[in-house]
């Protein structure tokens, strides 16, 4: 084994790598449990990889192929149901795992400097897992996909200017057909996967060189007197903990609530009642839902998605427009506005799955 | 709407009245006519005013004599006023009988309504002089004629049971034909009757589809059984077949209708089999004998088979809202339905080896359906258990990283 260990040594430098992590230390303090959401993200990333290519041996896009496909893979294929259980259950504490590390990056003012690209870096991957979640939600080809994937791309089509250009490429033609399946099919095992790495890379290296963050009032206290913990091994197996009892709820959500394959997508019939996007997407769409047919001069549809569009680009520049926090001062502000986007979300959920 | 129509009427009787003189001294008179009389009215809302047959071309007289009153009617040879019922159908049968001038109108119309009423019990019966008997007025109304298809004619499916019993619920009337007067209420009652009637299905048989409309007469007994076969054809072909049908045939008896009643056709049953005073066998074969024991049999494959099916579909639906994809034991319960479906007509057979051949289908079906949701039943069972395993491995696992960590604390 030493032997072997050796021979990796000597060609990746293992030795130097383990240094670099055991002289990495990890604060101690009240929020240090938020820094697992970041490593459970990861892992939840890592089982879509893995689960992904495994579907990829089976799934077959195409609109005469897509629904059966996935049939077969749930009902004939050994294990296939649970592949795809794990992908699909992963996929949303994927994002559900997202939004809790940015709202605690958030609050914990760990954007402000010199952190800001480690943030924007974030705020990409967690446009990429919706994006992932889009495409992925078409595979199955069913009618509640189907449907939901019509509407949704109908308002990327009420974006001004490229609306109508976004819609067409995404559709890959003017309707939802076995083309937009097979486009959303590639974007999905393709180009979203290459993107997202590159940015991964890039987050995780950002986040390893510059260390954790601790919030203003921990930075405070001189840095001798700060607890910490060794990155490795003490940090590394307490994240490996969780991480197993993360895959522990995922089998258990796997088993006992499995995702319905339902109807084959007809789009010949009318819409099915009570289309409804992701659960992730529903404060979006049930915003949408609320505002009046005509805003002043815009048409309802259209101001909706100019305001995501605005609170989308301030929510991505909030490190260089919070400029206290760089100065180690929490803004009043900043934190209330955090808030309310969290009880906005929550409330706007809750009412879109209630009405 | 109504008003439109109103102005719309009153703009055809000004436009009509200037050219035709029937036109314009009846509309006169009808001014003084109940809503229901009037002549005019009623005849523009008709066929024949719609096609521009005019009220001459029935009547004869001179709609272009305007000025006197006999020089329109009374004094022209042709005209036709209070006629008898013969003369009706001379006069319908003038154009209705004529296939060239028919053609005009429609290239696929009939014009074999005379003869076939000739054939008829109501034709029969006028050419012996009955004055009773229904002529052609009598089930299309007269002025207010529609065509066969529209909703508002008295002839259209489902206004046909009332038109007909318009005569045949009449004591008073029917009293001399010896014919009984219960018909339309027997078949309200009936299976033919609340699909007509209550559900507004039309493809539902009223009593032309089974009596023939122009040429109406009762079926024979001996063909009782090719009238309700011209919609039950399997049932029609299995039961000309079976040793029933020739036995029945050569003491006289009545077929179809001996089980499942004329006007008031039950809706079948599988009770009809059970030798209970529900059964419809026991009503001949009050001795049971072999009757019995054939009623009892299909009986037996019937409910069995039907229990099967329910046994099949409780488990799938335990399996579905478990999460399983039971998708294709779907087809096995409806290969299994539809075979029960065949079984409650084979039985017209008559024959317990042709029921039990053609029913073992079925059984195989829902006994695949049946294993199919065990199957998957037990897979979910596995699964279950399955994740207890795994859960115990990463309790055990979290354990011991956990006490690793304690000690490093430490």
């Amino acid at each position: 084994m030493s032997k072997f260990y050796q021979w990796i040594n000597e060609r990746l430098e293992l030795d130097d790598a383990i240094k670099f992590a055991k002289k990495k230390r990890v604060p101690i303090f009240y929020g240090t449990v938020w820094y697992y959401l970041g490593g459970v993200s990861l892992f939840l990333f890592a089982i879509q990889l893995v689960t992904g290519i495994l579907l990829v041996l089976y799934y077959q896009p195409g609109a005469e192929t897509a629904f059966e496909s996935v049939k077969f893979i749930v009902s004939k294929v050994e294990f296939g149901w649970l592949i795809r259980e794990i992908h699909s259950w992963s996929a949303n504490l994927f994002i559900l795992f997202v939004f809790f590390h940015m709202f605690t990056v958030f609050f914990a003012k760990a954007y402000r400097k010199p952190r800001e690209m480690t943030w924007i870096t974030g705020m990409l991957l967690l446009v990429l897992g919706l994006a992932f979640g889009f495409s992925g939600y078409l595979l199955p080809w069913n009618e509640l996909a189907y449907f939901a994937t019509k509407v949704g791309s109908d308002i990327a089509g009420a974006i001004p200017w490229v609306g109508e250009f976004m819609l067409r490429v995404l559709r890959a033609g003017d309707e939802v057909t076995g083309a937009t399946l097979t486009r959303f099919y590639g974007i999905h095992i393709a180009i979203l996967p290459g993107i997202f790495t590159v940015l991964l890379v890039m987050h995780l290296m950002m986040v390893q060189f510059q260390g954790m963050s601790v919030p203003p009032e921990i930075e405070k206290i001189p840095e001798e007197k700060r607890k910490t913990i060794p990155f490795f091994p003490d940090f590394v197996l307490r994240d490996f903990m969780v991480w197993l009892i993360v895959l522990n709820i995922i089998a258990l959500l796997a088993v006992f609530f499995p995702w319905e394959l339902g109807q084959k997508a007809n789009p010949l019939v009318s819409a099915p009642a009570g289309i409804r996007p992701e659960w992730y997407f529903m404060f979006m769409f049930q915003t949408l839902k609320m505002i009046p047919a005509h805003v002043l001069f815009l048409e309802g549809e259209l101001f909706g998605v100019m305001l995501f569009g605005v609170g989308g680009l301030i929510w991505f520049f909030v490190p260089f427009l919070d400029k206290k926090s760089h100065m180690g001062i929490r803004s009043r502000f900043w934190t209330w506005f955090g808030i309310f986007l969290v009880v906005y979300i929550i409330i706007l959920t809750i009412w879109g799955y209630l009405v | 709407m109504m008003r439109f129509y109103v102005i719309f009427l009153l703009m055809l009787i000004t436009t009509l009245s200037a050219e035709d003189s029937c036109i314009s001294c009846h509309s006169e008179l009808d001014e003084e006519r109940d809503e229901s009389d009037k002549i005019v009215a009623k005849y523009l809302s008709g066929i024949h005013a719609q096609k521009e047959v005019g009220c001459a071309d029935c009547h004869g007289g001179d709609p272009e004599a305007f000025d006197d009153e006999d020089e329109a009617m009374w004094d022209v040879d042709n005209f036709l006023a209070d006629m008898e019922k013969q003369d009706q159908l001379d006069m319908c049968g003038k154009c209705h009988s004529d296939p060239q001038y028919m053609r005009m109108f429609s290239a696929s119309i009939k014009t074999d309504q005379v003869s076939q009423y000739l054939t008829s019990e109501h034709g029969k019966s006028l050419v012996k002089g009955n004055q009773k008997a229904a002529v052609c007025s009598d089930c299309h109304s007269y002025h207010d004629i529609l065509p066969v298809q529209d909703p508002r004619s008295i002839v259209y499916a489902l206004n046909v049971p009332v038109t007909c019993a318009q005569c045949h619920a009449d004591g008073q009337y029917m009293k001399d034909s010896g014919l009984p007067i219960d018909q339309l209420s027997q078949f309200k009652k009936s299976v033919h009757g609340v699909a007509l009637l209550e559900k507004e299905d039309i493809t539902a048989p009223a009593c032309n589809d089974c009596h023939g409309n122009h040429g109406a007469a009762p079926p024979d007994v001996v063909h009782v059984k090719d009238i309700c076969g011209t919609c039950h054809v399997n049932n029609r072909d299995l039961f000309q077949k079976s040793h029933l049908f020739s036995e029945l045939s050569k003491e006289g008896f009545g077929q179809c209708e001996a089980c499942h009643e004329n006007h008031a056709v039950l809706k079948p049953d599988d009770s009809f089999l059970d030798w209970s005073e529900n059964s419809v066998c026991i009503k001949c074969h009050l001795d049971g004998g072999s009757a019995k024991i054939m009623a009892d049999h299909f009986y037996t494959i019937i409910d069995s088979l039907k229990e099967n099916l329910k046994l099949a579909h409780s488990i799938i639906d335990s399996a579905e809202n478990k999460g399983m994809i039971v998708s294709e034991l779907f087809f096995d319960l409806e290969e299994a339905r539809k075979v029960l479906i065949h079984t409650r007509t084979n039985i017209h057979s008559f024959s317990t080896a042709y029921v039990d051949t053609n029913a073992a289908p079925g059984f195989k079906a829902a006994q695949a359906a049946i294993l199919g949701a065990q199957a998957s039943l037990n897979e979910l069972g596995f699964r279950r258990k399955g994740l207890f395993y795994f859960s115990l491995i990463i309790t055990f696992l979290v354990v011991v990283l956990g006490i690793k960590i304690r000690r490093m604390k430490k």
